[in-house]
């Protein structure tokens, strides 16, 4: 039995729980600007670590949360799917349709239970559709994917137009409120969806045979087709994947609002998703599923906080906007000089 | 030579324009007159001018969506500084004041990307936040429309004037001009001077740009404050076409410019793209936004046909470079 030097125990057991628990420079970045920013907003404002700030933001932003995850998957594959939004608006108007349309006024507890199982399936299942024609159009006929998920983004979002005639769609049954507004153990439920789907995400990336032919076709793709790895097929199911997560934002958003329409997020989830992956250093090939989480707390914070601060100042809510922009450029650059230091 | 042309990008997107606009004219043959074509340019006018920009940066390898919000916050912030000092006269210190700006906010990214060798998307994605983010908080968030004296005429000063029949008096508006400039100052840009050449090497392959002698550094803050200028030239140009100021103008609209550019044959990865290919890809975008109210399409449904064609028209183009790729590479050689 030898006994381990004392010098190497510490560093080498961090750097290999480190690993092991898939945490990079960048994650620590993250946690710093995550502690910081919470300590900064708190000492301005006490009530920003009330639990009701807590748990309003814990309702807030699981909606992006799961889009990011949706737009990551791509962006690892080294494309980018931007109907992500029209997607989820699509799901939340044909689930509404149907809730609508089919579910009879006088349906009892159980019946109701089951009708809005149903509901939630359609929109899960138009959520894979739309992964289908996405996936075939880049997987299969090779369209760049910036055309092919921007016309596809106008096509879904043809689709509700032409249903809904741009109207609201609302008047859905009460019990479908209860993903949307109600708590678990005192977590909000949305909150609770969102962590399972990142867990679920990360364990598919890191742990099966799809999530390494996922990354190994981003990273390379001429190589990965020349390993007997089926880019059409990887590419096919990534964008199935992203659009069942599209989905499931879509099921939060009506959920939350109790209505379906075309012009919930539009521009601004799509590139707010983008964002959240760019902040997470997610390149094709290369990313982590944590980092993307982090970020999108971070986000979340900087909007709540800046909200809370500013409040009665005119037009407070955009200024969080700009403190995202200076952020990322902020990162950037700390970024940059990391990987300076890590070279030389 | 006739090969040559037949078998571009360029020819593919001009026969699907042309195949597009018979379509839409035997469905309605209103569409066939003078006026629509001046509608239809009077609406591109402003995507030509971003197009433009974002041109020589798509070669160069990069994807930009900051443009829009240059063009918002540059002419936003003009108008709203020249209003508090009471100015009364005409458009030129406009156009002066905005493309200074203007030229500042494109060096900004051309020092972002160059300085810290950072992805121009993801400079982009900031700079795009923060310009618009900057724009409501700062400037100012509603929607301007005292226009200043002098100005007051100018949405409807034309190059030529039509009578039609159905419309009444249609012009050409005389900012297509300034189209027809940039777009012969990009092309000869691109075509006969050492940054041109650079920006195409670059894109090509950066590593073999930088020790061919490229300076590298150089060539990109060039092509990054020529898309500032060009994005603050099409800010003010719209705000005056549509006679008021919007801070949040364009901010849907970076992907369909660069759909646009990309439809005209400019390359994702760089390397590939020219001013023509880019001209034609906005002409088709905005004829396909502007003509499908001609062909009688219920409104609630046109634009689930606008994305079919956008499948359709999208997909064309990359079978066919799909069976480029199949032929083999040293076939694609030879036809050079």
């Amino acid at each position: 039995m030898t006994t381990r030097p004392k010098t190497s125990l510490s560093k080498e057991r961090l750097m290999s729980f480190f690993k092991a628990a898939y945490i990079d420079s960048q994650t620590l970045q993250l946690v710093g600007v995550f502690v910081v920013l919470v300590i900064f907003f708190a000492a301005i404002d006490k009530k920003f670590l009330s639990s009701q700030s807590i748990t309003s933001m814990g309702f807030q932003l699981p909606e992006l949360g799961v889009l990011s995850l949706a737009m990551m998957l791509t962006i690892l594959t080294g494309g980018i799917n931007l109907s992500v939004n029209a997607t989820s608006n699509l799901d939340a108007v044909l689930a509404g349709f149907f809730m609508l349309k089919v579910v009879p006024p006088d349906a009892t507890g159980v019946q109701m239970v089951f009708y809005i199982g149903v509901a939630l399936l359609i929109a899960l299942l138009v959520g894979l559709i739309t992964g289908i024609v996405n996936g075939f159009l880049i997987g299969y006929i090779g369209v760049n994917p910036i055309l092919a998920t921007l016309a596809t983004m106008t096509f879904f979002t043809g689709i509700s137009t032409g249903l809904t005639g741009g109207a609201t769609v609302t008047g859905f049954p009460e019990s479908l409120a209860v993903i949307g507004h109600e708590k678990l153990l005192g977590i909000p439920i949305p909150f609770i969806i969102f962590v399972l789907l990142t867990i679920l995400t990360h364990y598919l990336l890191y742990r099966t045979a799809f999530g390494f032919k996922l990354r190994m076709l981003g990273s390379n793709p001429v190589a990965s087709e020349f390993s007997a790895i089926e880019n059409k097929t990887v590419l096919m199911k990534t964008y199935v994947l992203s659009g069942i997560l599209s989905a499931v934002t879509g099921i939060l958003i009506m959920s939350r609002t109790m209505s379906a329409a075309i012009e919930y997020g539009t521009t601004t989830y799509v590139l707010l998703t983008i964002l959240i992956s760019v902040l997470a250093n997610v390149v094709s090939g290369f990313g982590n599923v944590i980092n993307v989480f982090i970020s999108i707390i971070i986000l979340q914070i900087l909007s709540t906080g800046f909200h809370m601060i500013l409040a009665g100042i005119r037009g407070s809510s955009f200024f969080k906007d700009f403190a995202w922009g200076v952020l990322l450029i902020l990162i950037f650059i700390v970024n940059y000089f990391v990987y300076q230091r890590e070279r030389s | 030579m006739l090969r040559k042309v037949i078998k571009s990008n360029e020819f593919v997107i001009f026969l699907i324009l042309a195949f597009l606009s018979l379509m839409v004219g035997t469905i309605n043959p209103a569409f066939f007159s003078i006026s629509t074509v001046f509608d239809i340019l009077r609406a591109a006018i402003v995507y030509f001018i971003m197009a433009f920009g974002l041109l020589p940066i798509m070669i160069a390898g990069g994807i930009d969506i900051s443009f829009v919000a240059i063009a918002a916050v540059t002419s936003y912030a003009t108008h709203m500084l020249l209003i508090k000092y009471g100015y009364q006269g005409g458009i030129v210190p406009y156009y002066l004041i905005a493309c200074a700006m203007g030229l500042l906010a494109g060096l900004l990214n051309g020092f972002l990307v160059t300085r810290f060798n950072l992805p121009v998307f993801n400079v982009s994605l900031a700079t795009f936040t923060m310009w618009y983010g900057f724009n409501l908080f700062f400037v100012g968030a509603t929607s301007n429309f005292d226009l200043p004296k002098g100005t007051v005429g100018y949405y409807a000063k034309f190059l030529i004037t039509s009578q039609d029949p159905l419309v009444g008096t249609t012009g050409l508006h005389v900012s297509i001009l300034y189209v027809i400039v940039i777009g012969v100052f990009i092309w000869w840009l691109l075509k006969y001077t050492t940054i041109g050449r650079g920006v195409y090497a670059i894109g090509g392959n950066r590593e073999v740009a930088i020790r061919s002698g490229f300076n590298v550094t150089m060539i990109m803050l060039v092509i990054f404050a020529i898309m500032g200028i060009l994005s603050a030239i099409a800010g003010v140009t719209q705000a005056f076409l549509s006679r008021y100021f919007n801070p949040v103008i364009f901010i849907g609209q970076p992907l369909d410019v660069l759909a646009a550019v990309i439809l005209g044959g400019a390359s994702v990865t760089g390397g590939r793209g020219s001013v023509i290919g880019t001209a034609l890809g906005v002409l088709l975008i905005q004829l396909i936004n502007r003509t499908l109210i001609l062909t009688g399409i219920p409104v609630e449904w046109q634009k689930l046909v606008l994305g079919i064609i956008l499948i359709l028209f999208t997909s064309i183009p990359a079978l066919r470079e799909r069976r480029v790729r199949r032929m083999g590479h040293t076939t694609e050689l030879l036809q050079e």
